[in-house]
């Protein structure tokens, strides 16, 4: 692979999405250090306030900041989303390819687990186990634990996709001459795996996991309502938005702010992926 | 087609069975003691015995999930430990005609006019309706649907507080109940169908036998109901199944913004109080429905394209 | 008593029927009178009889009312059951106590007066009480309540069988329960049916407040037949003596109450129905709040843990359909007595004046709370006498730490339940620790039942409980042993913190039984509640107000500070 992929940004669309999405990913991970206000310090005289000089996009209901809780906020929901495309490229794309490649019995078995996982509405199972697994999580690693429960059931759900593509590709890739020509010439297994059907599969990994990122943030926001995911202290963009709700009437900035950069969050996200997919797609 | 049909069916068992399984397994492993939480505060280990052999709790776990699924096929869900000793299908019966309606409601209400958008923002392609309309369809696409919902409920406050004519904020048994729940469901689905079709009849629209059309000199309705929309279909069929799944999780967060009794209130009531057999029942109930519905999609689907059932 | 541990949930439960009766915008005052006269109330209740005997209604007339109020009833989906041996939920002891009724009720400034019973006397050791019934009282389906009636139902909320947990805790005072409820006795010789209309009712040991234990749901009226006749769900169907009768129960929506024709005080005809709403969840209070904006219920705010949401209270205040009244409930902080670091009396005092409880008021919001420096919250008898409080003094809590030698790092938790307000409160008093202290404390937030069962834990063994827990406890009962006897006694039920001084024990156990003598009474609790203060046995942070919003079309609700209640349900006037 060569710049050519910079090609992409050609449509200014994709090149606003990906600045803006750069810009967020900065933010999540040195906003902290430049702006140290401490977001979980409680100003009781500027309670709900609209945006002013000392909290620049206001702040909450217990008078926090909310520059300081959206910076968290967005190092939460991204964290989330790194922890389960991770586990989708390595378990996912790992699993297909290996069935795709060998065939056989490691093929029914993929096939036959991620066929059962497919059989729920994606985001149902990850609210079950959520539900019923969330206090043994708290058990184990406290606030943390909620979230690695989180992202494990979203993960959960999610690979099977991953694996079903990679799959088919990887199919398709044994068959073409340039594989077959390497075995003749009595390449490994690993060799081929390695240097020719992967490389080759970057780009539908990349691009899959680039869409199902904003699938899976806006999913853990559900979560959130529904009380399954990040506990206090901790906050994520959604759960900042359901509790913001209870005061929007005297205060919309509150909700406007998170849902704006959650909302922005995942348009960019699926405008950069389908970027990135046309440019696979046609090479 | 016979035969399509057969081998869908089987794939549904299938289906079924891993539904089962998975509720199963996950409920198994849930933490806590079922047979304490029906004994309340009670200690008594005789009666916990007791109660351990009738539920079949000693057994090993293979014969209690054949008695699970035994029980599931008889509408025998379990018995809820926060309501102790009531039936599970009892707390879930009366939402099921509520989240259906509503359910249905809301996916004829995307149909009818996320198609339909589609189909003229693609009329005239880049034109201003196709701009306006598709910012719209993409913002009520990305913006979660308890965002919206506040949104609306905030603006139903406004409209009270200015004395103009106003829908209730939440509750359910009136026709004027219906509305915003609807819109809400409806609106994700909606903007995503929008989009599909948009896209789905351009490129149909590019194909040659709709510019044989056009020079065959038909009218214009007709090369765009006939031969384009028919092709341009397909591909939508396919999401509607999904778009099931996406109604169905929609739910959850729907019908307990607005107080709607259905299945989806049920399952956030049971979750925030820990009633595992509720959850579980309500997950597997779900699934039976969406896998039901993909069914149904999939032969809509090798209705509309034959080449499918041949594959 | 394990159930009453349980969540905050079913401590502020029982309020509610302490509460039925009662009026005056200061009830505070008016709740005295009535314990420091005891002995007089009851010559006043025989006097009483004749004046009421007059009003009994015996034939009934059809409801032709056209009159709807919608209630909502936060912080509840669904109500399990209406059993009144087993209901817990505030809010549900509120619904079942319009369709049930017992002997007594709570006047409107929350004394005790007849209702089923028209009148009763004491005996002189004070143990023994004898009802007589009304003449011609009858349940809602039209038939006779007899003596059997009231032996059953009391004797049912205390049967081990039936798994009611409330009874054992508010009856427990009746002879033989004890071994009744344990199960060692299928006896309980302290209630009996003297003759179709008489009950009589025999003490363990003197009490200055039995009646107001009578006055839960759990010493309601049950129609013999009807619970026997009906099966499991027999209470979907339930037959009361209660000026409301169970028209329809919209499950997971609401329930619909129309007028019993047989009520003995009339039946309130004006009304065409009663609609209960339930509002639960996290959001419930706020729904229902918009639901109130939108004119879709009628009166909002007298259930649940922030039943106005604070954040509105700036904007609700001043306006005339707002209604608000100190609360008979106090925020605390407790410590695990019984292990490090807080064994160290020491400790416990300086993280008690490590708090600015002004700020912590100031987040509630306007209105919303009082801070409190003390146990008995203002308004239960024995509360205008004066305790000394551990202030806010940051210096003071330095000291008090150096002395104690605590190292300051060590890691501490204080746990919680997720509910209401209850994160918002506690992540700021770990800041406060954190900035006056240098106190490094983390928030624990446990989901409501696990937090229950951790609570229970700390009871049964110390060494594995929690090292501090954010609660609530609201009175059962206006009496100051209900707070100070039933919270910090040595190894009493709720005290599961296990706080012990023997002063203390010995100040209340005297208090506890003395019933003629009701200044003195008072001054023991007193002395005993400065020692809880003083070690921080618990640490109180704040009362909350109890706010409310009610239509001001709807007449004849009288607010306290236990909520709202209607002391006459004929003067009720709705939309």
């Amino acid at each position: 692979m060569t710049f050519t992929i910079l090609r992409i940004f050609r449509s200014r669309v994709v090149l606003i999405s990906a600045l803006f999405l750069a810009f967020l990913l900065l933010t999540a991970l040195f906003g902290p250090l430049l702006y140290t206000v401490d977001p979980a310090m409680g100003d009781v005289d500027n309670l709900r306030s609209f945006p002013t000089l000392a909290h620049p996009l206001g702040t909450d209901d217990i008078g926090r900041d909310t520059l300081a809780r959206l910076m968290m906020g967005l190092r939460v929901s991204l964290a989330v989303a790194v922890v389960v495309e991770f586990f989708n490229v390595v378990v996912g794309a790992g699993l297909g390819v290996l069935a795709g490649y060998f065939g056989g019995w490691i093929d029914v078995i993929v096939a036959r687990l991620a066929d059962m996982l497919f059989a729920f509405p994606g985001l149902l199972l990850a609210i079950l186990i959520s539900a019923i697994f969330g206090s043994t999580a708290v058990e184990f690693a406290g606030g943390a634990g909620r979230l690695l429960l989180v992202s494990f059931s979203l993960a959960l759900v999610g690979w099977p996709l991953m694996a079903r593509y990679t799959r088919g590709q990887t199919l398709s890739l044994k068959e073409r001459l340039f594989v077959e020509s390497t075995r003749a010439l009595g390449a490994s297994d690993r060799h081929i795996l390695w240097r020719h059907i992967l490389p080759n599969l970057a780009g539908l990994i990349i691009v899959s996991a680039t869409l199902d990122v904003a699938t899976v943030i806006v999913s853990e926001a559900t979560l959130g309502l529904l009380g399954l995911s990040a506990q206090p202290p901790q906050t994520s963009l959604g759960k900042m938005i359901v509790e913001a709700f209870n005061y929007m009437t005297l205060n919309w900035t509150q909700v406007l702010f998170p849902g704006l950069v959650l909302a922005l969050l995942v348009l960019t996200l699926s405008f950069v992926g389908d970027g990135l997919q046309e440019y696979v797609e046609r090479g | 087609m016979p035969q399509f049909i057969l081998r869908r069916l089987m794939q549904l068992v299938f289906v079924l069975f891993s539904i089962t399984f998975i509720t199963f397994i996950v409920g198994h492993l849930a933490p806590g003691d079922p047979v304490q939480a029906l004994m309340g505060n009670k200690r008594d280990p005789k009666l916990y015995e007791q109660l351990r052999h009738q539920y079949g709790l000693d057994r090993p776990w293979y014969e209690q999930y054949a008695g699970y699924v035994f029980g599931v096929l008889q509408g025998d869900f379990g018995k809820s430990y926060r309501y102790a000793g009531r039936p599970v299908w009892d707390l879930i019966k009366q939402g099921v005609p509520v989240s259906a309606s509503l359910g249905l409601a809301a996916l004829a209400l995307s149909v009818l006019l996320g198609i339909p958008i589609g189909v003229l923002a693609s009329v005239r392609a880049n034109g201003v309706f196709d701009r306006t309309a598709m910012a719209v369809m993409l913002t009520l696409f990305a913006v979660p649907s308890f965002v919206i919902a506040g949104v609306l409920q905030t603006l139903q406050v406004i409209l009270y507080q200015n004395s103009l004519p106003n829908l209730p904020t939440s509750g359910w048994g009136k026709p004027e109940n219906w509305v915003m729940p609807v819109l809400v469901l409806a609106a994700g689905t909606m903007g995503y169908l929008a989009r599909l079709t948009r896209s789905s009849m351009i490129s149909v629209l590019r194909q040659d036998y709709i510019r044989t059309a056009w020079a065959k000199g038909a009218n214009a309705r007709r090369v765009y109901m006939v031969h384009a929309l028919r092709n341009a279909l397909i591909p939508i069929v396919t999401v509607l199944g999904p778009s099931v799944a996406f109604v169905v999780i929609g739910s959850f967060v729907v019908e307990n913004v607005f107080r709607v009794p259905g299945i989806g209130f049920v399952a956030v009531q049971a979750i925030s109080t820990r009633d595992y057999p509720v959850i579980q029942s309500v997950a597997l109930l779900l699934a039976l429905i969406v896998a039901v519905m993909s069914l149904i999609t999939d032969v809509l689907y090798s209705l509309l394209d034959p080449r499918i059932r041949t594959q | 008593m394990n159930l009453l541990k349980i969540s905050t949930a079913a401590l502020a439960a029982s309020l509610i029927t302490a509460a039925c009766g009662g009026a005056t915008p200061t009830p505070v005052t008016i709740v005295q009178t009535s314990i420091v006269k005891e002995t007089q109330v009851v010559k006043q209740t025989q006097v009483v009889q004749q004046t009421v005997q007059v009003q009994v209604q015996v034939t009934p007339t059809p409801a032709q009312g056209t009159q709807v109020l919608r209630w909502a009833l936060e912080g509840i989906n669904e109500p399990s059951t209406l059993d009144p041996a087993k209901v817990g939920d505030s809010q549900i002891v509120f619904a079942a106590g319009l369709i049930f009724r017992g002997l007594v009720q709570l006047d409107a400034q929350l004394r005790i007066k007849p209702d089923g019973a028209e009148s009763w006397t004491v005996s002189d050791d004070t143990k023994t009480y004898t009802f007589k019934l009304r003449k011609d009282l009858k349940f809602s389906d039209g038939t006779a309540v007899t003596a059997d009636d009231v032996v059953f139902a009391i004797t049912r909320s205390l049967d081990p069988k039936v798994g009611g947990g409330n009874g054992a805790y508010y009856l427990s005072n009746i002879k033989g329960a004890a071994d009744f409820t344990a199960g060692k006795s299928d006896k309980l010789p302290g209630v009996s049916a003297l003759d179709p209309q008489t009950v009589q009712i025999t003490l363990e040991q003197p009490s200055a407040y039995f009646l107001y234990q009578l006055n839960f749901i759990t010493g309601y009226i049950l129609s013999k037949k009807n619970v026997t006749d009906g099966g499991d769900k027999w209470y979907e169907k339930p037959v009361g003596t209660g000026p409301f009768i169970l028209k329809e129960w919209q499950h997971n929506q609401k329930l619909v109450l129309t007028p019993n024709p047989y009520y003995w005080a009339g039946a309130p005809n004006q009304m065409k129905e009663v609609d209960l709403v339930f509002y639960g969840g996290d959001q419930g209070s706020v729904t229902a709040y918009n639901d109130y904006q939108t004119g879709a219920v009628d009166v909002i705010g007298a259930f649940g843990q922030t039943p106005i949401p604070s954040q509105f209270l700036p904007q609700v205040k001043d306006l005339p359909d707002f209604k608000s009244a100190p609360q008979f409930f106090v925020r605390y902080i407790g410590f695990n007595n019984k292990s490090k670091p807080f064994d160290d009396v020491k400790v416990r005092q300086a993280f008690a004046r490590g708090i600015d409880k002004t700020k912590l008021v100031k987040l509630l919001g306007d209105g919303a709370a009082r801070s409190q420096d003390r146990i008995l919250p203002g308004g239960i008898p024995g509360s205008e006498l004066k305790v000394d409080g551990l202030a806010f003094d940051v210096d003071a809590a330095r000291k008090l730490l150096a002395e104690a030698k605590f190292d300051v790092t060590q890691k501490l938790v204080l746990s919680y339940g997720t509910e209401g307000d209850n994160a918002k409160v506690v992540e700021f008093i770990v800041q406060e620790w954190k900035t006056n202290l240098g106190l490094n404390v983390t928030a624990e937030p446990l989901e409501l039942q696990t937090f229950s069962q951790k609570l229970t834990d700390t009871y049964n063994d110390p060494t594995k409980g929690l090292q501090m827990y954010y609660s609530v406890w609201g009175a059962d009962y206006p009496d100051a042993q209900n707070w100070l006897s039933q919270q910090l006694r040595t190894d009493v039920g709720n005290n599961n913190g296990h706080y012990s001084n023997a002063d203390f024990d010995k100040l209340v156990d005297k208090a506890d039984v003395e019933v003629k003598d009701v200044t003195a009474r008072l001054k023991a609790y007193n002395q005993a509640e400065q020692i809880g203060v003083t070690e921080a046995g618990w640490l109180p942070l704040f009362s909350p107000n109890s706010n409310a919003m009610v239509k001001t079309y709807v007449t004849g609700l009288v607010f306290t500070g236990q909520g709202i209640i209607i002391p006459d349900w004929s003067a009720v006037r709705a939309q």
